[in-house]
């Protein structure tokens, strides 16, 4: 199909779909059942900025938009999401430009058993076999499009099954196939139903099919004797009693040569672990981990963000202050060693430090290091062996204090200090150590019910200096400002600019105007946007490094 | 283009005079804080309204809603018996931070992980927070998506209503 | 709770099903993919020491024969690994097998019998070390004494050229891989030769009293020239530290071979001259 007629038979679809809602309707609720959906529409005329980075826009015009039509009608449901990628937003991958039907599913669900063809999204435990997930924001999109079967037969014990493709921009890559077994005890076992300790224990097999094909090792004349099957298992478990939790999954994933890995045939594991306290008021949260070569896609060859069947979930805290999230950390799936700890507390109010209102308090730290590793050999070789405890560089570390403070009934403060260590190896250059330090204190004035003013300041401090061989435009000490003026939950205006005041480069400005009408949100912003998460006006995105006019429609109903 | 806005515009304009039907789903896999595998049939207020709020734990907004709405959801309960539900969209990153999380900031709402998103997809949440109103016959009558500091005071006035049994 | 088991059972047998799951063993991650017979570039010789070659043209009807096996025996047990022994049994009245004895003889055996002039000089048993010769002339001598100085005449050269040969029998044929690494500048060309090797093969032997020997053991008889009898080219620009590889297949082997019994010797030679640079051997896997 061309461009236009495919436009054309996406637009029939939709009111298709629509008629045959408005018919039943009209019938009476004979065939019953509800329409409800969501578009985003988002834009950017973009100029060019060699000093942020944002590149160079020959088109005029850039916009991503989407459309969800979900139709529900009792256990049976339906839904198709149409996109359109006339120029791909900054950040996303080109591969991506086109339009039509991205996704279509159809789905029967009772509490015992359901199904699904088409696309569909699907987690096994914490995903360190399988999530097939989205991230609308990052382009991101594992969708497997095959069968899910999920069957309950006894209250307690949930099985899942599935096969099927993933999704690769416009097409469909791969072949998974994925079992999965999760046990309640306390509704397993009679005795333990009414047990104030709640235990889980789970597992899965995921594994993937790829035909043969030709890479070459590193002698001439030789090519890698591939596995066509690559499977993973993980084993889970969740225990509960009152205010402790504690959660861990390991999994296990067999030879595995792929481009991400150096085509090396060490098996993979993971091993994740999270120990936690709370009571009201009061929580502490303690999380390690250890990766080692566990990255897992569809394709062995491709690389990139897209035809990951797995997840190794990151444990450090996902900051949202522009200059704590400065240097995010993703795992290194090829291997790392980390430890984080959360702490949480609430000071009374009517106390010394509690004051009127009450003060809270939170802290976090984390350290990730890459493993203590001893190299084997090159592609087709084990690659190298790691020692289980063993450390190897230090790629991250962060801390963060962050006190937040009810002053009077119309005047919040949260002040925060944070220390982020950060190994440029992690964005696959070389280069010092950072050391940041970063100081935020972010106040919000109610003037009244309709009114409030937010003021941000940020200011980060660092050893790190612009290289222009590197090219790492967050280097060197910045400062920021930012004032926020909402207008009832409907409008507002926001005004920021962070400068690089010493040692580095850039002047980010940004100018934001935005409306919300219940579930229908229009922003336009006008500035320098580096990418990063930011949250502003009262939600958080991600977004790519940009330089221009950028407009947002989001809508549901 | 201009077939791609029509077709949306379209879809917008129908889609719209029936969101008043939509029902809160019934039969979507969401788990507790301890574990436990339930289906979005449990929320259920005996006929009073509820409210169904997507938070995450990095959304600082969202936290400043539910920490603002903890500060009079004892009054809000009182006059019109209202319920707040909060749905997790925390991934695994952050899932086993969600009960530390509500614990730690004494909140005494009824709270489900949503992290597989199915719920969230099912009722078309883009972005956090996004809050649903839903009346005594679980019908979505209301939602709003992002917080600003005052605005749960809006969003008590349409419960009240909802409560009376008026129409939004 | 006995459903329950049984569930948990079919669950874990579906899973057992469902987890096809190819391990690869560490020696098998890379396989051969290129022409066979081609030049490559590869590992290079670990042994970078200079061998000998000893061949001996026999034959079963010849009385002085089993003398120079002995002898030969000998010197092998001597220079261990540094003397690789060949027999060659060449087509001619003396070659003749005993009654329904396997023929032991062969074309190629032939060929170089005649080339060398065997038959011209002193007939059987007649030996060559390495391919040597003086003025023109093959250094053929009779092995019964003399294999000393000859092969310390060979060995005591340092070696030019590191050979290392590995072979892996499949399904119907044999897989044959040669390494080479240049120790030295070498302008000229040279060849690869690759020979299949039978041991203990039991056939009457005429005694040096003229008996009938039925229970004779014949070793190290040339079964069959694997490339062509000079040799394949060897593809290499002649650089010292050069490392080459290439890898042959072999399917032509008779029934009548025990090939639990064979071996392969490869040996590298100027392409002129026909002198033998190194030679190295090994079992078939």
């Amino acid at each position: 199909m061309n461009r236009r007629s495919r436009t054309i038979f996406t637009a029939s679809l939709l009111l298709g779909l629509q008629s045959i809602t408005i018919g039943s309707l009209n019938a009476q609720g004979i065939l019953g059942g509800s329409v409800t959906g969501n578009v985003q529409f988002d834009g950017q005329l973009s100029r060019r900025d060699s000093v942020i980075g944002s590149s160079d826009v020959p088109e005029k015009l850039l916009s991503n938009a989407r459309a969800d039509i979900l139709y529900t009608n009792g256990n049976f449901s339906a839904g198709l999401r149409y996109e359109a990628y006339l120029n791909p937003m900054l950040g996303f991958n080109s591969q991506y430009t086109g339009q039509g039907i991205a996704n279509y599913f159809v789905s029967y669900k009772t509490q015992t058993f359901a199904v699904t063809a088409g696309h569909f999204y699907e987690q096994f435990g914490n995903g360190m076999t399988l999530r097939a997930y989205e991230d609308r924001y990052l382009g991101l999109d594992n969708a497997i499009r095959g069968l899910n079967v999920m069957y309950r037969p006894t209250n307690g014990i949930t099985l899942k099954a599935l096969a099927g493709q993933q999704r690769y921009y416009w097409d469909t890559r791969g072949l998974v196939r994925g079992l999965d077994a999760e046990f309640s005890l306390n509704d397993i076992v009679k005795p333990w139903n009414e047990s104030k300790t709640r235990l889980t224990l789970g597992g899965s097999f995921v594994s993937k099919y790829e035909d043969d094909e030709t890479i070459p090792a590193d002698i001439s004349g030789f090519k890698l004797n591939l596995p066509k099957n690559v499977g993973a298992a993980s084993v889970r478990m969740d225990l509960a009693h009152g205010g402790f939790g504690l959660q861990a999954e390991y999994a296990h994933k067999g030879q595995d040569p792929t481009v991400m890995n150096d085509f090396i045939y060490k098996n993979g594991e993971a091993l994740w672990v999270s120990a936690s306290y709370s009571q009201k008021g009061l929580s502490a949260n303690i999380q390690a981990k250890r990766v080692d070569n566990m990255g897992f896609k569809s394709v062995r060859s491709v690389t990139g963000e897209m035809l990951y069947i797995n997840y190794t979930p990151a444990i450090t805290k996902q900051h949202t202050y522009a200059f704590l999230s400065m240097y995010p950390y993703a795992t290194q799936s090829t291997g790392e060693m980390g430890l984080q700890a959360d702490f949480m507390y609430k000071f009374k109010k009517e106390t010394l430090l509690g004051g009127k209102y009450g003060t809270d308090l939170h802290f976090n730290a984390s350290l990730i290091t890459g493993l203590d590793t001893t190299r084997i050999g090159g592609k087709g070789t084990d690659g190298y062996s790691s020692s289980f405890f063993g450390t190897g560089d230090t790629y991250y570390g962060d801390l963060s204090l962050e006190i937040a403070k009810k002053i009077n009934s119309k005047v919040k403060l949260t002040a925060t200090y944070g220390y982020v260590l950060f190994n440029p190896i992690v964005e696959g250059h070389q280069g010092e150590m950072h050391h940041n330090h970063v100081a935020i204190a972010d106040l919000t004035w109610k003037i009244n019910r309709k009114n409030v003013l937010r003021f941000e300041a940020e200011w980060m401090g660092s050893d790190s200096k612009y290289d222009p061989n590197v090219d790492d435009k967050r280097a060197g000490d910045w400062i920021m400002g930012l004032v926020e003026y909402n207008f009832t939950s409907a409008w507002f205006v926001s005004i920021s600019d962070q400068y690089a005041y010493n040692d580095g480069i850039g002047n980010y400005y940004n100018i934001s105007v935005g409306y919300t009408h219940n579930a229908t949100r229009l922003q336009i912003g006008y500035g320098k946007q580096r990418e990063g998460i930011i949250c502003i006006g009262g939600v958080c995105r991600q977004v790519p490094a940009s330089n221009g006019l950028t407009f947002s429609l989001t809508t549901s109903f | 283009m201009k077939r791609f806005i029509l077709t949306i515009a379209a879809t917008l304009f129908f889609g719209l005079s029936f969101a008043q039907n939509a029902k809160l789903p019934e039969n979507i896999t969401i788990k507790t804080l301890d574990g436990k595998t339930v289906e979005t049939s449990v929320i259920n207020n005996d006929g009073k309204p509820i409210i169904v709020s997507f938070w995450a734990t990095w959304c600082k907004p969202c936290n400043r809603e539910l920490n603002a709405i903890k500060e009079v959801y004892e009054e809000w309960q009182e006059e019109t018996g209202v319920k707040l539900v909060a749905i997790s969209i925390d991934d695994a990153r952050s899932a086993s931070k969600v009960k530390p999380h509500v614990d730690g900031n004494g909140w005494e709402y009824e709270v489900y992980l949503d992290q597989n998103q199915d719920f969230k997809r099912a009722m078309n949440v883009v972005n956090v927070p996004h809050t649903f109103l839903i009346n005594g016959k679980g019908e979505i009558v209301w939602q709003h998506t992002s917080y600003v500091d005052g605005s749960e005071e809006e969003l008590f006035e349409l419960v009240k209503k909802i409560a009376n049994g008026e129409e939004i | 709770m006995k459903t329950i088991f049984r569930l948990f059972s079919i669950t874990l047998c579906a899973i057992a099903l469902f987890s096809s799951c190819d391990k690869i063993e560490s020696d098998n991650y890379i396989v051969f993919s290129g022409a066979e017979g081609e030049w490559y570039s590869g590992n290079g010789v670990s042994d970078k020491s200079q061998r000998a070659l000893i061949e001996k043209y026999t034959g079963v009807r010849c009385v002085n024969c089993p003398v120079a096996d002995t002898a030969i025996n000998t010197a092998v047990g001597q220079y261990g690994d540094k003397l690789i022994a060949i027999a060659i049994h060449d087509s001619s009245s003396f070659t003749l097998p005993f009654g329904s004895n396997p023929r032991l003889s062969t074309p190629d055996g032939q060929a170089w019998s005649l080339f060398f002039g065997v038959r011209s000089a002193a007939m059987y048993p007649n030996a060559l070390v390495s391919r040597t010769s003086t003025g023109g002339t093959w250094d053929l001598f009779t092995p019964t004494s003399g294999i000393n100085s000859r092969v310390d005449n060979v060995l005591s050269q340092p070696a030019q050229v590191a050979i290392d040969v590995n072979a892996t029998r499949l399904d119907n044929s044999i897989s044959i891989t040669a390494d080479i690494e240049l120790l030295q500048n070498i302008s000229d060309k040279m060849t690869l030769t690759l020979l299949i090797m039978e041991d203990s093969i039991n056939a009457t032997q005429l005694m040096p009293d003229g008996s009938r020997n039925n229970e004779y053991i014949h070793n190290h008889i040339l079964r069959d020239v694997i490339t062509d009898i000079w040799g394949t080219d060897i593809d290499c620009n002649g650089t010292a530290g050069e490392k080459k590889m290439a890898t042959f297949s072999y399917s032509e082997f008779d029934n009548t071979w025990i090939l639990d019994n064979c071996h392969i010797v490869a040996f590298v030679s100027m392409k002129d001259s026909r002198t033998i640079l190194n030679v190295a051997e090994c079992e078939i896997d």
